[in-house]
């Protein structure tokens, strides 16, 4: 087959950088192939897709596109019309309010007639399966419909090539799911060549060749199966196995026979030919243990029927919360899942008073009880000693206690020192410290979340690698030592090493510094690997509320409210079909022993 | 769904306003405003008051909203006011301090002065209210579409004025996010002197300008991305129609101004004849 791309020891380097981003890479990408590339931040993988794009001229090395050499007069410009990206921020890709106008942008800019561009905005809509919002406004949309707009802007061009940069890194699963599921359409039907550059191994596996680039280089290529067997190799990349390939590796370090294999269900089977192989056709493993009974604690949480609705009395009302009760006990490490927009946001901000109830607004009067009706129940929140439904709540007190990590809390940085910045919020607390204090707890909160005193507390926060910015941004939220201490998000955006860290770095601040952790979450796994109880939120109210090994025995009921379940307990389903019912509390550690031990258990037998 | 674009003062309800061109509306409005002022009796600023109540009634937009944007001016209104009562000239003076006085005249100018304004702001929200900013901008860029000729960038502004009104939105949600964030660090920006309060934005302003900056790097990348390259070689893909509803607004409205002309010539000037009226009684 004709090849499309054509690289041959590219080289580029950014101006006033040291070092190459991209240091001789050469790779050929056929007409209508589906390759993935993945790499850690900084490997040179969106560098590349800009290369390929004409954003960016290599410094050496030659590049070829249908033909075209990139390198030469405007083929640069040229080449745009056939290599499409679709970059990371859904937000910052759309130039006009709606969405058909937004669309028409990229072939008004090349010239194409109007019939014609109405005709592609029809194509590109029925493509990403928007046909219905063609006059909606992208403000309105989910993540995941922005997402699908920009890549139907990309398409009324009419490119040969798909380029996502990173495209899923910002969206939550259901519509990462949405985007994928257009960008396989597109490969299979109109036969389109698409270039994945992810974080997400999952995704990185739908390909047909999956590209590994470390440090500017290609390191290795081939078949995702094949990558991905190479489990110790990717580790030194700064790459994590996908979930299933560490199962994988686990259960064959106990003797068992597994080939690799990319599905749950595949992994089942896998796992059921191994057992049926040693004639044991069932079986159950024990339990985990059992959860300590609640005692209450100093700084338990406790919520009775809150509601709340934005925008009230206008058009625009949306109701966001809908009688919560939720109890959250002192010292658990806790998680709350649910879609984008299911109100998991809106609930976290009634803890610190960043949205009051509204008995404890200073306006508030009490409604008048009419003749015949009910009378109506009041919302009612106690975090620990604070009573968050009275006017009278030290309500500064309250936020220096529940400690409050926003979506990409780097984004809210500003001072001109990394000192500064994390002693903010200190300094807004509490004035009467002295300076001796302040440096304290500056120093000890910085040195918690990883980072070297000495070196960063004099250096601009903004000159820091994403990474560190997100942990000064911690930094300047724990420095009161709040009690509870809640994050939304906060892997969100973080390559697969990144989210790692982050989540060991919770753990020791769970152990070491607030007692109460709250991740508010739309990653299954991420919840069912860290969390102690989840509670799961669905169109404002609480849909359920246990350990994950309880909660993820119920995965047919939150499929059905369009969730997904961990790996683990997919894999336990299509097990329990199979008469092998493992309970385990959904880590891809507990899971794994608990095979084993049905396994082992077996043969002795 | 429909246009569904909230932000600003639109109104979201479907009325034969609503479906009028954007163009049309704001030439409507222009014409409306020079009426205004070329109005000089109390029957031709009558039949603008017509023009404007059957509007509001045609445009199913609640007359409280439309009322609602007096709010704003409420102050300049006054202060108007007050400067004409005291300082216009005239006849009949009831009250006089220094180079302070009251008069008749004073008085019937102010009243016609107040109306003059009043309507000029329920025109222009009759405007905004029906009309999304998207269109509101399609409009102003088809109308300027022909000092292309004399080389001003109609189409570059009609970009920025498109990118402004999409990221609206999104940087006012920034902005919530950033002050929720602060706030939860202690941040109070409610009490303090007026000093005290702008270097309480400071830790809001840095974060909001850095991200501003850096969305507008990312879409300039997607532009380019996207073939962007000027106005050079671009087609258009949206068209603005004059339809039937225009013509009828047209026709109607064209009556009205015949009508204000009409009432202008031949009740030549209003002021003396109540100025009788009220000396006779």
């Amino acid at each position: 087959m004709e090849d499309i791309i054509v690289c041959e020891n590219l080289k580029y380097s950014y101006p006033g950088q040291e070092g190459c981003a991209v240091n001789g890479v050469s790779f050929r990408v056929a007409r209508g192939e589906f390759i993935s590339v993945i790499g850690h931040n900084g490997s040179g993988k969106s560098t590349l897709a800009r290369l390929i794009n004409g954003l960016l001229e290599a410094d050496e090395g030659n590049l070829t596109v249908l033909g075209m050499n990139v390198g030469e007069g405007k083929n640069a410009v040229e080449v745009r019309k056939h290599v499409g990206v679709v970059f990371q921020n859904p937000d910052n890709q759309m130039v006009a309010s709606i969405v058909e106008d937004d669309i028409a942008f990229g072939p008004e800019n090349i010239g194409v007639e109007r019939e014609e561009i109405g005709r592609r905005i029809d194509w590109a809509l029925s493509a990403v399966g928007m046909e219905k919002y063609r006059h909606a406004t992208p403000a309105r949309l989910s993540g995941g419909q922005k997402q699908r707009i920009a890549v139907a802007g990309v398409l009324a061009i009419k490119p040969d090539v798909l380029i996502l940069d990173e495209s899923t890194a910002m969206l939550d699963p259901k519509g990462r799911h949405e985007v994928i599921e257009v960008v396989r359409r597109l490969n299979k039907e109109e036969g389109m060549t698409i270039i994945l550059i992810t974080h997400f191994m999952e995704e990185a596996l739908l390909a047909d060749r999956t590209i590994v680039m470390n440090r500017g280089e290609i390191v290795l290529t081939g078949a995702p199966e094949e990558i991905f067997k190479q489990g110790e190799a990717l580790e030194t990349y700064n790459l994590s196995l996908p979930r299933i390939s560490m199962i994988a590796s686990e259960l064959r370090a106990a003797g068992m026979e597994i080939n690799n294999v990319l599905k749950p269900g595949e992994l089942a089977a896998e796992i059921v030919k191994n057992f049926n192989r040693c004639g044991i056709f069932g079986g159950e493993s024990s339990s985990p243990a059992p959860k300590e009974p609640e005692s209450a604690g100093e700084w338990d949480i406790d919520i009775k029927s809150l509601a709340f609705t934005y925008s009230k009395k206008s058009p625009f009302a949306t109701k966001a919360l809908n009688g919560i009760d939720l109890h959250i006990s002192d010292g658990e490490f806790f998680g709350i899942i649910g879609h984008t927009g299911s109100g998991k946001s809106t609930l976290v901000q009634h803890l610190n008073a960043l949205i009051k109830l509204p008995q404890a607004e200073k306006k508030y009067h009490k409604p008048k009880a009419k003749k015949g009706q009910p009378v109506p129940v009041l919302p009612s929140v106690t975090v620990g000693q604070f009573d968050l439904s009275d006017k009278k709540t030290d309500f500064k007190a309250l936020r220096a206690s529940v400690g409050m990590v926003f979506q990409y809390p780097e984004y809210q940085l500003f001072a001109e020192t990394v000192f500064a910045d994390v002693a903010f919020g200190l300094k807004n607390f509490n004035k009467k410290l002295t300076d001796e204090e302040v440096e304290r707890a500056v120093k000890d909160s910085l040195e918690i979340v990883g980072l070297n005193y000495e070196e960063v507390k004099d250096k601009s926060p903004f000159d820091l690698s994403g990474g560190q910015k997100r942990r000064v941004a911690i930094a300047g939220v724990i420095v009161t030592k709040p009690h509870i201490l809640i994050l939304d998000e906060p892997a969100a955006g973080l390559d697969p090493k990144g989210k790692r860290e982050i989540m060991e770095l919770l753990h020791k601040l769970h152990r070491e510094w607030c007692k109460t952790v709250i991740i508010v979450s739309h990653d299954m796994d991420e919840v069912a690997e860290n969390c102690t109880r989840v509670a799961v939120i669905s169109n404002g109210s609480v849909f359920a509320c246990d350990s994950p090994a309880a909660l993820f025995t119920r995965s047919a009921e939150l499929s059905a409210l369009g969730l997904d379940v961990p790996l683990t307990a997919k894999i336990s389903t299509y097990l329990g079909e199979n008469g092998i019912i493992i309970h385990s509390d959904c880590t891809v550690k507990d899971f794994s022993e608990k095979v084993i031990e049905v396994y082992s258990g077996g043969a002795d037998a | 769904m429909l246009n569904d674009v909230t932000f600003g003062q639109y109104y979201p309800v479907d009325s034969f306003v609503h479906r009028l061109d954007p163009r049309f509306k704001l030439l409507a409005l222009i014409a409306f405003i020079v009426l205004l002022f070329v109005a000089n009796n109390f029957y031709a600023l009558g039949a603008c008051a017509v023009i404007l109540i059957i509007t509001v009634i045609v445009s199913r937009v609640p007359v409280g909203s439309v009322l609602r944007s007096i709010k704003g001016i409420i102050f300049i209104l006054v202060f108007t006011g007050v400067l004409n009562i005291f300082f216009h000239s005239g006849e009949t003076v009831y009250w006089q301090w220094g180079i302070l006085k009251v008069t008749l005249e004073g008085i019937i100018f102010t009243v016609f002065l107040m109306f003059r304004l009043f309507f000029l702001v329920m025109a222009s929200s009759i405007l905004t209210l029906t009309t999304t900013p998207v269109a509101l901008t399609d409009g102003i860029e088809s109308l300027l579409k022909p000092l292309t000729f004399i080389k001003f960038p109609v189409h570059e502004l009609a970009l920025i004025m498109s990118i402004a009104l999409r990221f609206i939105p999104t940087l006012i949600d920034e902005t919530n996010r950033i002050i929720s964030a602060q706030k939860a660090r202690g941040a109070d920006f409610e009490s303090g002197n007026i000093f005290k309060r702008i270097k309480a934005m400071v830790p809001i302003l840095i974060p909001l300008l850095i991200s501003a900056f850096r969305r507008a790097e990312e879409l300039g990348d997607a532009m380019d991305a996207r073939c962007y390259s000027g106005s050079k070689n671009r087609t258009k893909y949206k068209k603005l129609r004059f339809g039937w509803r225009d013509l009828v607004a047209f026709l109607f409205i064209g009556a009205l101004i015949a009508g204000v002309v009409l009432f202008n010539i031949y009740c030549y000037n209003i002021f003396p004849q109540i100025y009788a009226y009220i000396r006779i009684s």
